[in-house]
């Protein structure tokens, strides 16, 4: 189970912050949990290298990318299989890329290495199109053995059904990619209507505070391209599960939680969720059986400095639930006894206007069971008063002794979850 | 005014549904952004736009645009032209930038469906 940034740009990108230089990246990404980023610039790859120099030193995994402008301005990502074939299709482009840049008006166009030094600067117009149709461009992007993914999809500049009205029938994308300004439920319903490209979530990150804003979560053995693509045509088992925004959406936090319970040694989780916007109250609730804790670690347990986590600096989930749910004139409560499980509970008024967005349930489970596939989850959603419930036990039991973490497991557990939820908001 | 007539005067070629260039223009339309055009253009408009993707057809087609003006000299593919044929749309490729063409199209007496005329 891998979370993935697949569209940074760098310093290189004359709309990028100076402190996106190679080390800076990879820190952000570290420091938000991400395992992956690709690293595309506008129509050019001369950072790709050095930040994936400074993501093996760092220990993150760093995909060769370009976010290239097609000659309708429409941007399409391109990931690669390696750094010499992102510096192949930039020789490409380069050849079919108008225009010089402007500093004082478009910004400066860095080079950097992995020591934070300037090895000097581009002067071709990277915020230019090249002559290149969507057709062409996905064409040249395949020929290098790269996937083609149409980038953030939900905006109207630069997003291809914005430029072009439609995704051009026949377009052979291997992914479409939505940005952090919608959540995936939406995004599927408008942007992605049974054209059945796999749906990714990226932060378009400019600047480092926004790195890892948006990711998608993949199963995949190690996160590499080639798994990437594995997953992305779904073979092998690889699998994209779904994605979002994990410093905004309940859902993330919710699933941060639910991680935690695994971690805590749960066998049984128990979500509930209850939206109640007659009442002005939405209420979540994650039970678990797993070895609980004392009263002074529950005291401090939401406090975002605590941590029994090394991999990240400070521990997300429950702080960040606390957080939301103050912010929208609720609160949370946790109980737990040692040996007796934790009990979560955050409250909100529905229609407060800081209250943040629900974002994809569906991807809380899909995650939370493809990584814990023995893990017993009860799910229940409410919604002014309907109802869906979902029992993994239901699932296993509807594979007959195929593993839920399976192709066909997956599946299933998608299918059941997606008409569920469609159904409470019928 | 019917498209040819139009196309003769900004020194345009008649691609795609020839045929269709009897076609009366009612009003006209310009934007580079397809959504918008599905979005805002009318039946019967002349759509001026400097893309030439093969979506520009399945655009004018679904709006029951009077037909499509590609500005800047540019040019539709073979292929665009062919499926332009096929759904009864003509495109007339002008030597003009857009500004240029919008003002000759108001000479003619074509306007835009805006409140302020």
């Amino acid at each position: 189970m891998f979370r993935l940034d697949t569209h940074v740009h760098t310093c290189l990108s004359p709309c990028g912050e100076l402190d996106m230089h190679p080390p800076g990246i990879v820190k952000a990404a570290l420091r938000a949990g991400v395992d992956a980023v690709a690293v595309c610039d506008h129509n050019s790859a001369e950072n790709v290298a050095a930040v994936h120099r400074a993501g093996r030193k760092a220990g993150l995994a760093v995909l060769a990318g370009m976010e290239v402008t097609t000659e309708e301005e429409v941007h399409i990502v391109a990931l690669l299989p390696d750094v010499e074939s992102a510096l192949t299709l930039q020789s490409r482009v380069y050849r079919v890329l108008p225009g010089r840049n402007h500093d004082a008006l478009f910004g400066l166009q860095v080079i950097a290495n992995e020591d934070e030094e300037v090895l000097g600067f581009t002067d071709r117009l990277l915020l230019g199109a090249t002559t290149w149709s969507v057709e062409t461009a996905v064409a040249a992007i395949h020929e290098l053995g790269g996937l083609a993914i149409a980038a953030h999809v939900d905006r109207e500049r630069f997003g291809i059904i914005g430029q072009l009205g439609m995704i051009p029938p026949g377009l052979g994308l291997d992914a479409i990619e939505v940005s952090v300004r919608m959540v995936l439920p939406v995004a599927r319903a408008q942007c992605a209507p049974s054209a059945g490209f796999p749906v990714l979530v990226a932060s378009d990150a400019h600047d480092p505070k926004d790195v890892g804003r948006g990711v998608t979560f993949m199963f995949l053995e190690q996160p590499d391209f080639s798994e990437v693509q594995q997953a992305l045509t779904g073979r092998n088992g690889r699998t994209v599960l779904g994605g979002g925004r994990p410093m905004e959406d309940l859902s993330l936090h919710v699933l941060d939680i639910a991680q935690n319970a695994v971690e805590a040694g749960a066998t049984m989780i128990e979500i509930d969720l209850t939206e109640d916007p007659g009442g002005d109250r939405l209420v979540i609730e994650v039970r678990d059986n797993g070895r609980g804790m004392d009263a002074a670690t529950a005291a401090v347990a939401a406090d975002p400095f605590f941590t029994t986590r090394t991999t990240r600096t400070v521990g997300m989930g429950l702080s960040l639930l606390a957080e939301a749910a103050r912010a929208a004139g609720g609160m949370l409560s946790l109980e737990s006894e040692p040996g007796q499980g934790t009990r979560v509970k955050a409250t909100f008024r529905y229609g407060h206007i800081d209250r943040a967005p629900l974002g994809d349930i569906e991807t809380t489970l899909m995650v939370l069971l493809a990584g814990n596939p023995r893990v017993d989850v009860l799910f229940r959603h409410a919604v002014s008063g309907r109802e869906f419930s979902l029992c993994s036990m239901d699932v296993r039991a509807a594979l007959q002794g195929e593993n839920l973490a399976s192709p066909q497991g997956l599946a299933l557990l998608r299918e059941a979850i997606r008409s569920g939820e469609s159904q409470l908001a019928g | 005014m019917t498209v040819a007539e139009i196309a003769k005067q900004i020194g345009g070629v008649v691609f795609g549904s020839t045929a269709d260039a009897d076609r009366p223009v009612t009003g006209g339309y310009v934007s580079d952004l397809l959504s918008d055009v599905i979005a805002n253009a009318q039946e019967g408009d002349l759509w001026v736009t400097l893309q030439k993707h093969v979506n520009i057809v399945a655009v004018a087609h679904l709006n029951s645009l009077a037909g499509i003006v590609i500005v800047n000299g540019r040019q539709p593919e073979p292929d665009v032209s062919v499926r332009a044929a096929e759904e009864r749309v003509p495109i007339v490729s002008t030597p003009l930038p857009a500004f240029d063409v919008v003002g000759i199209l108001y000479g003619l007496g074509v306007h835009g469906r805006g409140m302020l005329c």
